[in-house]
């Protein structure tokens, strides 16, 4: 039963790690930058949540598209204000660019809310479902759900929206796109806002599933690295995959062996990179040497 | 040398360093002082240790502190085993933190660009989850306790600070050593064109790799010494993304690439991040200060501190001396025989035998379900210009890809010289005695012609990397080849500010610094003016005439029906006849294959 219950959770967890590292995936897709500030602005979200929910005592589910929203605008304004103007400069300076985002973020949570853990705790955060001998818990449960939705969501949006084949354009072939009418800077700023407002719904979903404390971003952001490097760069469906499987493995760690749970991260990305640095279904993102 | 030390550049550096010497004796019993001073100089360590693959190479890595924490690790583990001081193992901090860099950078260095920096990242938190969780040996999260060293306590943190001021001395003098070595140049090389580097001989795989390793030592023995100076070793201090990311920020803010950069940058940082901890009262907001710092840099001061002001103060004085006119007729009206012993001498030490020197056989390449080369065989007899044609998709770039190393074909062999290359590296092509040419050319732009002419290598060895960039024969080898080709005039000038077709020349001048047996030239007129392909021609024909072997790829049907003695041509990847130059005019095939029936190839015979 144990193994069941394990299995269940994988699963939700799986779906939410999936969500999160498709906001990662769709910026590297189409700006070709790794943003490390996404773990960054995940907890930035879920902060902005405990302060709404503090405050009000709303129930902090219907605050997904508000903070959507919200992380959005801020995506959509690093990008006009800072990236664009790194992005020509290569890999290595956006890397440390969204670095220094990301710690700025951070810095910003340490002073205004101090370095404690905080809790949203909505009524139904103790209770749990219980279907057999597995028992889900609430939080779990509603996140797992939410995330899978707006997964599909996304990525049907993608898929057949026209929005959607813009960005999808611009990622495959920018000049080309922009011989068609697809401005790339344009296309850049919308999937870097869309990438962050994933991440805004996520924060909501971390919120209620974690107790949060500013530092975690570094631990979400090698996660979603991983899923990302497995999924192969630019891919949502093999970021799902990746997740589930990396979801999957972290879980069972985290019940038979607990300390070494993140190397599956860590290693994926390693023996990834190196091996197979395409992923499971991603385009080769590895330049070898001619 | 007396000039050279008495230049600013020199001066001043060691001035302000051996005020920094004297800094325990003029201000003494200042322990805050010297604290803050040494977090400076561990910053300017790392930073100037950083530079050497990430600054040189442009490997960027986020990751480096994780020879920082090997070198603490082993002092500390060390250290408690033999009984010793963990500061006295500092050689072996660096040692053990050069093995680990080998083992690692032989993988990481396959992987560039975004992947290089993710892996460096992931390499940092695996090495440090294996610290926590390797109990036993590193004490888990909890760590190592340091005893403090024997010497007394009114010392106080000054044996400290000249511990550090020596290891940083140390590491500028590795540093300066390195950027005036071959294997500086080589790594500036790999930053340019990577691909390039490999085709002129740069053993890329072990230049990379050992740049890393060098870049390992300082931390390595800074380590073993830190760890005692803090007392204690843990997984999270040892192994620190942020300590990682702010002796990059260091780097950066003096200037990459430079030798003395990292270390102001280090000073720089290490006195804000003091500042910011002791203004915001606390690590909390230190984090933001840096955040900012971080952003303002990469947004403002890309290049850093110290090639922005050099370039300010650049234009400043050459405002007036603009880039120099040449005169085009200078280079086609130029003495076309000089002496070239110099060129013929790879020639007269030939060791390829056999009457083909270049030879494919049954090479197959394909791309998903597309057969580009389809079971090609053919040869390039020595001392010939062999021509290889066809039109548009007939698998000719292809095929020179698997000659050149660039491809390795599905199946088939690539012989030079009659022995197997298949299967070698570009770079040991090179040393082989092929050399190439490139389409759209591919010099170092920002070197000038001379310096991109001494940077092939005709070996791969631990004397030609330590050997000094200009020494050897190469520097009048170089100038020999520029007067041969009547480009003399242009041996100081940037690559970049050279005429496509000038540069087409220069990149063959640097393809005979490797004294190659065979040249092959992709596309040698493309893009470039007829008194240009005229010069071309006739440098080609000289050259062939003391003995250099030639394959041309080539578009232009005249310039190959009268420069070649023999002529390969391809179609849908197959060979469709080879012959001589007039055979080929005539073949009705050919013209069929190029502009489809009912159509003629007549071109004007001079």
């Amino acid at each position: 039963m144990l193994i069941l219950q394990v299995l269940v959770y994988a699963v939700l967890i799986g779906g939410i790690y999936a969500l999160l590292a498709s906001g990662v995936t769709l910026i590297f897709g189409v700006l070709d930058v790794v943003n490390v500030a996404q773990g960054a602005f995940l907890v930035f979200s879920a902060y902005l949540t405990w302060q709404v929910w503090v405050s009000t005592g709303w129930e902090p589910l219907l605050l997904i598209p508000v903070m959507a929203a919200v992380m959005g605008a801020i995506g959509w304004g690093i990008y006009r204000g800072l990236l664009v103007r790194v992005v020509p400069q290569g890999p290595g300076m956006t890397v440390l660019l969204m670095f220094g985002v990301a710690l700025i973020l951070e810095g910003i949570l340490n002073v205004t809310f101090g370095t404690t853990f905080k809790s949203v705790t909505p009524d139904y955060f103790t209770s749990s479902l219980k279907l057999g001998g597995v028992v889900l818990p609430y939080p779990q449960l509603i996140s797992g759900v939410v995330a899978f939705l707006v997964l599909i969501a996304l990525w049907a949006y993608l898929r057949f929206s026209w929005a959607g084949k813009a960005l999808r354009a611009s990622a495959q072939n920018a000049d080309g796109a922009a011989l068609v009418g697809i401005s790339a800077k344009k296309a850049a700023g919308y999937a870097f806002a869309l990438g962050a407002a994933v991440a805004g719904v996520g924060g909501v979903l971390l919120a209620i599933m974690y107790p949060i404390f500013p530092a975690t971003h570094y631990e979400w952001i090698a996660r979603l690295l991983g899923v990302v490097v497995l999924g192969g760069f630019g891919s949502i469906p093999g970021a799902a995959i990746a997740a589930l499987l990396l979801g999957t493995m972290e879980a069972f760690a985290t019940t038979y062996i607990p300390q070494w749970a993140p190397i599956f991260f860590y290693g994926t990305i390693l023996l990834i990179l190196v091996f197979r640095p395409q992923g499971i279904m991603g385009i080769k993102t590895r330049e070898d040497v001619a | 040398m007396i000039e050279k030390l008495k230049s600013p550049k020199t001066v001043i550096p060691i001035a302000l360093l051996a005020l920094l010497a004297l800094f325990p004796v003029i201000v003494p019993d200042s322990q805050y002082e010297e604290s803050v001073l040494i977090a400076c100089m561990l910053l300017a360590i790392m930073a100037s240790g950083w530079n050497l693959i990430s600054g040189l190479a442009g490997y960027v890595s986020l990751g480096h502190t994780v020879f920082l924490g090997i070198g603490m690790y082993t002092g500390a583990i060390l250290g408690k085993q033999w009984e010793i001081d963990p500061m006295y193992l500092m050689p072996l901090g660096g040692l053990v933190a050069a093995i680990v860099a080998i083992l690692l950078g032989s993988i990481v260095l396959r992987a560039r660009s975004h992947a290089f920096v993710i892996i460096t990242i992931a390499a940092l938190w695996t090495i440090q989850l294996i610290a926590q969780v390797a109990k036993p040996f590193t004490g888990g999260a909890d760590g190592i306790v340091i005893k403090p060293p024997q010497w007394a306590k009114e010392m106080g943190t000054t044996p400290y600070f000249y511990i550090f001021f020596a290891i940083m001395c140390l590491t500028i003098v590795l540093a300066r050593f390195v950027m005036n070595s071959r294997l500086g140049a080589g790594l500036v090389a790999i930053r340019n064109d990577e691909g390039k580097a490999a085709a002129i001989g740069i053993n890329t795989t072990v230049y990379k790799v050992t740049a890393y390793a060098l870049s390992a030592v300082p931390f390595g023995a800074a380590g073993a010494v830190y760890g005692q100076y803090l007392s204690f070793v843990n997984p999270l201090g040892a192994f620190n993304i942020l300590a990682s990311v702010i002796l990059v920020l260091a780097a950066l803010v003096g200037g990459r690439g430079t030798l003395w950069g990292p270390i102001i940058g280090g000073f720089i940082i290490g006195m804000a991040n003091e500042f910011s901890t002791v203004v915001a009262s606390g690590a909390a907001a230190r984090v933001l200060v840096l955040g900012l710092v971080l952003v303002v840099v990469v947004m403002f001061l890309p290049a850093g501190l110290l090639p922005t002001i050099s370039e300010w103060s650049k234009t400043r004085r050459e405002k007036s001396t603009a880039v120099k006119f040449i005169d085009q007729t200078s280079i086609a009206t130029a003495t076309e025989r000089v002496d070239t012993t110099a060129i013929q001498s790879r020639v007269i030490q030939d060791r390829l035998e056999g009457k083909y020197l270049l030879e494919v056989k049954d090479v197959v390449k394909t791309f998903g379900g597309v057969r580009a080369v389809d079971g090609v065989s053919l040869g390039i007899e020595r001392g010939s210009i062999t021509g290889l044609i066809g039109p548009n998709g007939s698998g000719k770039t292809t095929l020179f890809n698997c000659m050149t190393g660039i491809y390795t074909p599905d199946s088939g062999a690539v012989l030079l010289g009659g022995r197997d290359i298949t299967s070698n590296r570009v770079w040991t092509r090179a040393h082989k005695g092929l050399g190439r040419t490139f389409q759209i050319t591919r010099l170092f732009k920002s070197m000038t012609v001379l310096d991109n002419l001494v940077a092939p290598l005709e070996r791969t060895s631990p004397g030609e990397m330590v050997a000094g960039r200009y020494s050897g024969e190469e520097v009048a080898r170089a100038r020999e080849i520029l007067n041969f080709m009547g480009l003399q005039e242009f041996e100081k000038q940037p690559a970049k500010a050279l005429s496509f077709g000038q540069q087409k020349l220069v990149e063959l001048a640097q393809v005979l610094m490797l004294r190659p047996s065979i040249v092959l030239l992709d596309e040698p007129a493309s893009g470039i003016n007829p008194t240009l392909i005229e010069k071309l021609s006739s440098v080609i024909r000289s050259l062939n005439e003391q003995g250099t072997t030639f394959l041309i790829v080539e578009h232009n049907i005249p310039l190959v029906l009268s420069l070649c003695s023999q002529v390969h041509v391809l179609a849908g990847g197959k060979v469709l006849t080879s012959g001589t130059p007039e055979e080929i005019r005539n073949d009705p095939l050919v013209i069929e294959a190029y502009l489809g029936p009912d159509a003629s190839l007549e071109v004007p015979v001079d």
